[in-house]
Order: structure tokens, then C-alpha cells, then sequence
């Protein structure tokens, strides 16, 4: 079989000790970022993808996406014991989870996160493993119609599903487009936007937007509302995490449906992790015997979302792995760390470096293990990194960001370029912007504008070419469907508020 | 709210304008097919469109009560943030003249002092742990050459 040669190939590459060490790092550094309120998995990748540049590209990406779904578990930590979501996929989590560490069960609540994690996430690798090959092996006829159908469609569902205000959403994506305009064209040669400055022919440099966007702007934020400061002094012996029978029969439902949920929503762009476990509460709640007592502290309540949110970030990389397309902010900068460590993100990644993608697979499943190991025994030490003060974590998140900058390409000018969008990314946060758009923006930004007009020369300028062929026609009705969707349901309640009066 | 979203879409209306006046001076394509103006004009096109929704969106919608409270904050977190922005600008100034060392030492100190008014034992051991931590870790693990001063260091 094909696949268990791949994933003995990966486990090869995985277990190197360089790549093991550097996961149990990535996982240890996910945990924390997800512990700790006010810096979340997005600017935990951003500020650390720098620190990467000496690794082969396989130990770097190891590393990254180990902060990515490490942070999904060390997040519940905190929304059970404090009542504070560690990062935003945790919200659903506090509901029932802090409920239950009222009532004296913050124990199996707390250890049911980590094994809903451990499940679900483990799930999702092998749906992954399963599901990612033949994708790839069918995109890899893509032509340029199909490429850029499939690039609209993405930055169109990154919009219509990444808030509560598409129009915004539309907004910042097209800013985003034309800040990837910046620089030589590709194509022609000519230098569009860079007003003589010599440092913006190569184009905007994406970690400095990207820092900027979401790490200062996030400090300025949390500056502005200084961050509660909330002490658990919750007794947590390691037999007390162990959820008993009856929590395990509550949840067994709640454990697969997650799964399921969160990691097909999580492989379609703009989904996130966040909304997963948002809709895996709710349907949770809809199949249950007793709707009422959610909310009251039933173990359902921290398995579903924390399954889903686990679930999808192993979803997440199904799209970006098979098709180069991030779901949404956190996968967008790892795309572009993926491009800086000079891998071609898309189907052909299978094919020409299948070391790296099964090496990467086959690490995540063993950061798993590493994340059900360092949750639950070592829980008691994550606690008590609640007591640092953010002054102590603000001046260093912010010369982590700053140095790693400078070190990206040893020159200053990035460093004004992180300063800019910081500013931008705050005025953005205050204004309700999502800056998830723009940065995946930027990031396929080249891609978009290259297939557009390769596929319009070939069609001698006819945008017909978008329809007929049958994948980019479907991609391409999607995107146009979730681009009007925000319209539709606005004529929709017209037309039923209208039938109520009449 | 409201009133911050009217002002925003007549900012991207004029960014757009500009945009577009841009994308038309450049060169026309060499060769069949569009050239390097086309995505940006469209852009600044589909950019004005989404300007204008937001503008007269905001315009025609009733002022609810969530309109009355301020965008941005009052006087004392605006001079905190002003300060973050401050700091870091100057820093960035300053990295090429003090070196990266004593430039990132002083910046710590005024984060930790100046902005979250910590005591003084705590800003100087922060500081001197960060500076040291940043140095190690990409200098001598990273071998990252970082700015130096006249000095050296």
C-alpha cells in the first residue's frame, strides 16, 4: 500500500532526534501561547517564524505547526480554570468548562480536554493522511483557470465566513491584493507602487505585515485594556484528570460528532478553529437528551468544542498542504513561511517533497502524544505561568518581533514596514477590519494575479474561460455565491419581515 | 462608529482614486494579453465600489446608543499606546547608532518602566535578561549579524 509506505517514510523523517526535539519544542511553545492571555497561535507564528531560518524546511514547519495545534490545547487550560479563553477557539469551552471547575470537577474537565484533543486531533491526522493524496494527485491537472477560481474562492470564503461583517472583510482582502501589487511585476517588469524606494521593488515584505497585523497591533490593544489578571488555586492531583466512566458514555457522542464537525468545516477556506467549536456546541446542544443543562457544567460541553477546535486544525492543513490555500490567519503566515523556506506550496508538493509533507504528517502525530503528556502530568506547572505579568510578556513580545524582523534579511527597512501595519492593525481592530483577509491577501496575492492573467491570454480576454471549464466553473459559482450570500440574506429578511406586515 | 466609518470609506474612496491613477500611468501590455496596470486599476475599481457601500451604509443607518461611546479610548491609553508607537519608532531609529545591545536594553527599560510603570529592580533585571536572551538566541545560536555601534557592540 502506497499510504504505509508514505507513512513510514514520514516516521523516518519525523523521528530524527533534530525533528523530534524541535516538535516537542514547537508543541511546548504552543501550549504556553495558548496559556497565556493577550498573544495568540497567529502572532506565536508570526514573531517565530525568523528564529526557523537556520533549520531545513521540514524541521522549521515541524516547529510552526507545533505552535499552531498546541496552542488549541493549551487554551482550554485557562477557560476552564479562570474562566478566560487562552486564544479565541477556547470561547465555547469556558461555558461548561469553568462551570465544572465551580462545582470541583475541574479535573476531569480539564483532563477531557486534553483527551478530546489527543482523539480528535488524532483523528483528523489520519483523515488527513487519508484524504490529502488523492486531492493532490487531482489538482495537480490545475491550470491557470483553476488556479485562480480556486484563489477567489478562498479569499471569498475567507470573507464571507471570517466574521460578522463581510463587507469589511471584502475591504481588507482587496487592500491586502494591492499591497501584493507592490513592487516588479512579475510578468512585465515594471515597477508598480514603490515611489522610487528601492527596498519595495522586491515587494512588502510578508513576516513584517504579518507581525504587524497581528502582534503590534494585538500589544496596542491589550495596552489599551490592560488584561485581567485572574489566579487559579485549583489543586491538581494526576489521578484527579482522569474523566470516570459516566463522563466518558456522556461524551462519546459529543467526542466523534466534534471530530467530524471540526475537521471538514476546518478544511474549508475561512472556517478557522474558532467557528468550528462554535458549531460543534451547538449542535451538541440540539442532539441533547437535556439542552437545558448546558451551560450548568456538563462534560459534552468541553468534548465537543475542544475536539472540533483540535479537529479542525488538522483539517486546516488538508487545503493548505494539497492545494497551497490557507484557511484562514494562522495557516496563511505558515504558508508564507513555507514559501520563504523555499517550498512550492500545491499538489506537486506530494510529488517533489514527499519528505517533507509525510515528515510533517507524521510529526504531528507525534506532537500529539507530546501535547496529551505535557497537559495533563504537567498541568499544575502551566497554572502557575498564569501568575507572569503581562509586562513582563509585552517588552518581550515586542523585541522578539522586532529582532526576528531584522534578522529575516539583516535589514531595517522591514522593521518600518511591521511599524506601519501595526498601526494599520489597530486602527483596523478598532474599526471591526478583519486582518485575516489581508494577510492571506498578500500571501496568494502573486498567485492570483499570475493565474488571472495567464488565463485571461489564453482566452484572448474572454472571462468566459472561468466558467467553461467544469472545476474552475463550480470553484468560480462558490465564490460568487459566497461573495452575494451577505446580500441574499439581506433581501431575505426584507422579503419575510415584508410577509410579516402585509 | 458610525461617523468612524464614514470617514474611513471617503479614506479608501481617495485611496482608490489613487490607485487607479497609478495603475493607468503605467505602460500598456508588450505583448498580447493584460499588462501590469490591469489587476491594479480593477482592484481600485472593485475597492471604490465597496468604499462607496460602506460609506452610504454607514450614512443611512440609525445612530444606536453603541454610536455614542468614543472609537478609540480615552486620553490615558491613547499616551500609552502613543508611547508603545513612540518607543519603537525610535528604536528602530536608534538601532544603527547605539547598536543593537544597549538600543534594545534602553527600549525594554522604557517599555517596562515608562508605559507599564514597573519598579525599578524589575525593569533592569527584564531588561538585562532580554537583551541577554535576544542576543544569545540570534547571535550566537542564529549567527544573525545584528547592528552594532561605532564602539562595536
Amino acid at each position: 500500500m502506497d499510504i504505509f509506505h508514505n507513512i513510514i517514510l514520514g516516521f523516518q523523517v519525523a523521528s530524527s532526534w533534530e525533528n523530534i526535539l524541535f516538535c516537542f519544542i514547537g508543541v511546548l511553545i504552543g501550549t504556553l501561547i495558548g496559556v497565556l492571555p493577550g498573544i495568540g497561535p497567529t502572532t506565536g507564528i508570526a514573531i517565530l517564524i525568523p528564529v526557523t531560518f537556520g533549520m531545513s524546511a521540514t524541521t522549521a514547519i515541524i516547529t510552526l505547526a507545533g505552535i499552531y495545534y498546541g496552542a488549541m490545547y493549551g487554551g482550554s487550560t485557562t477557560s476552564i480554570l479562570i474562566n478566560l479563553p487562552g486564544e479565541s477557539a477556547s470561547v465555547m469551552t469556558m461555558l461548561d468548562g469553568y462551570q465544572m471547575a465551580k462545582k470541583g470537577r475541574s479535573g476531569p474537565a480539564l483532563g477531557m480536554a486534553a483527551l478530546a484533543s489527543f482523539i480528535a486531533g488524532t483523528f483528523a491526522l489520519i483523515m488527513l493522511t487519508l484524504i490529502a493524496p488523492p486531492l493532490a494527485s487531482y489538482a495537480v491537472s490545475f491550470g491557470p483557470p483553476e488556479y485562480f477560481a480556486l484563489t477567489f474562492m478562498g479569499l471569498t470564503l475567507v470573507s464571507a465566513l471570517g466574521g460578522d461583517a463581510p463587507l469589511k472583510a471584502y475591504i481588507s482582502a482587496v487592500l491586502g491584493l494591492l499591497v501584493a501589487c507592490i513592487g516588479i511585476d512579475a510578468i512585465s517588469g515594471v515597477a508598480r507602487f514603490t515611489f522610487d524606494n528601492m527596498y519595495l521593488l522586491d515587494g512588502v515584505g510578508f513576516i513584517g505585515m504579518a507581525i504587524g497585523l497581528f502582534a503590534v497591533s494585538e500589544i496596542l490593544v491589550n495596552i489599551e485594556e490592560p488584561i485581567k489578571q485572574v489566579f487559579s488555586d485549583a489543586k491538581l492531583g494526576f489521578l484527579s484528570l482522569f474523566p470516570n466512566l459516566q463522563d466518558w458514555k456522556d461524551s462519546f457522542g459529543a467526542l466523534w460528532r466534534g471530530s467530524l464537525l471540526g475537521f471538514f468545516i476546518g478544511t474549508l477556506p475561512g472556517s478557522g478553529a474558532t467557528l468550528c467549536s462554535f458549531i460543534a456546541y451547538a449542535v451538541e446542544k440540539k442532539v441533547s437528551k437535556h439542552p437545558e443543562k448546558f451551560g450548568t457544567g456538563v462534560i459534552e460541553g468541553v468534548a465537543a468544542p475542544e475536539g472540533a477546535n483540535n479537529a479542525a486544525a488538522g483539517g486546516a492543513m488538508v487545503p493548505l498542504l494539497t492545494l497551497g490555500i490557507p484557511s484562514g490567519g494562522a495557516t496563511a503566515v505558515m504558508l508564507g513561511a513555507l514559501m520563504i523556506h523555499g517550498l512550492r506550496p500545491g499538489p506537486m508538493l506530494f510529488s517533489t517533497n514527499p519528505e517533507f509533507v509525510w515528515g510533517l504528517i507524521a510529526s504531528m502525530y507525534i506532537g500529539n502524544v507530546f501535547l496529551v503528556i505535557l497537559n495533563m502530568p504537567l498541568i499544575g506547572i502551566w497554572v502557575k505561568l498564569l501568575k507572569v505579568p503581562y509586562k513582563v510578556l509585552m517588552p518581550l513580545i515586542l523585541t522578539i518581533a522586532a529582532t526576528g524582523i531584522f534578522a529575516t534579511d539583516n535589514n531595517v527597512f522591514d522593521m518600518w514596514v511591521m511599524f506601519f501595519f501595526g498601526l494599520v492593525g489597530y486602527v483596523m481592530r478598532k474599526l471591526d477590519f478583519p486582518a485575516a483577509p489581508m494577510v492571506l491577501a498578500l500571501v496568494i496575492g502573486r498567485l492570483v494575479e499570475m493565474s488571472l492573467r495567464q488565463s485571461l491570454t489564453i482566452s484572448h480576454g474572454s472571462i468566459s474561460i472561468f466558467f467553461t471549464r467544469p472545476i474552475s466553473g463550480v470553484l468560480t459559482v462558490i465564490a460568487l455565491l459566497s461573495l452575494f450570500a451577505p446580500l441574499l440574506r439581506i433581501i431575505w429578511i426584507r422579503y419575510k419581515a415584508g410577509k410579516a406586515t402585509a | 462608529m458610525k461617523k468612524a466609518e464614514m470617514i474611513t470609506g471617503v479614506v479608501l474612496l481617495i485611496l482608490s482614486g489613487l490607485v487607479i491613477w497609478g495603475a493607468l500611468e503605467m505602460p500598456p501590455s508588450a505583448t498580447f494579453g493584460p499588462g501590469a496596470g490591469f489587476l491594479p486599476f480593477w482592484l481600485g475599481v472593485l475597492l471604490a465600489v465597496l468604499a462607496t457601500i460602506l460609506f452610504v451604509s454607514a450614512w443611512r443607518s440609525q445612530a444606536t446608543e453603541k454610536d455614542s461611546e468614543p472609537v478609540f479610548p480615552g486620553k490615558q491609553a491613547l499616551f500609552a499606546i502613543a508611547a508603545v508607537l513612540g518607543g519603537l519608532a525610535v528604536y528602530i531609529l536608534l538601532i544603527d547608532v547605539l547598536g543593537y545591545l544597549v538600543d534594545t536594553f534602553l527600549f525594554v527599560v522604557f517599555l517596562v518602566k515608562v508605559v507599564e510603570r514597573g519598579p525599578w529592580p524589575l525593569t533592569l533585571k527584564l531588561a538585562a535578561a532580554t537583551t541577554a536572551g535576544l542576543f544569545i538566541t540570534f547571535h550566537i545560536l542564529l549567527k544573525i549579524t545584528l547592528p552594532s555601534n561605532m564602539f562595536g557592540f
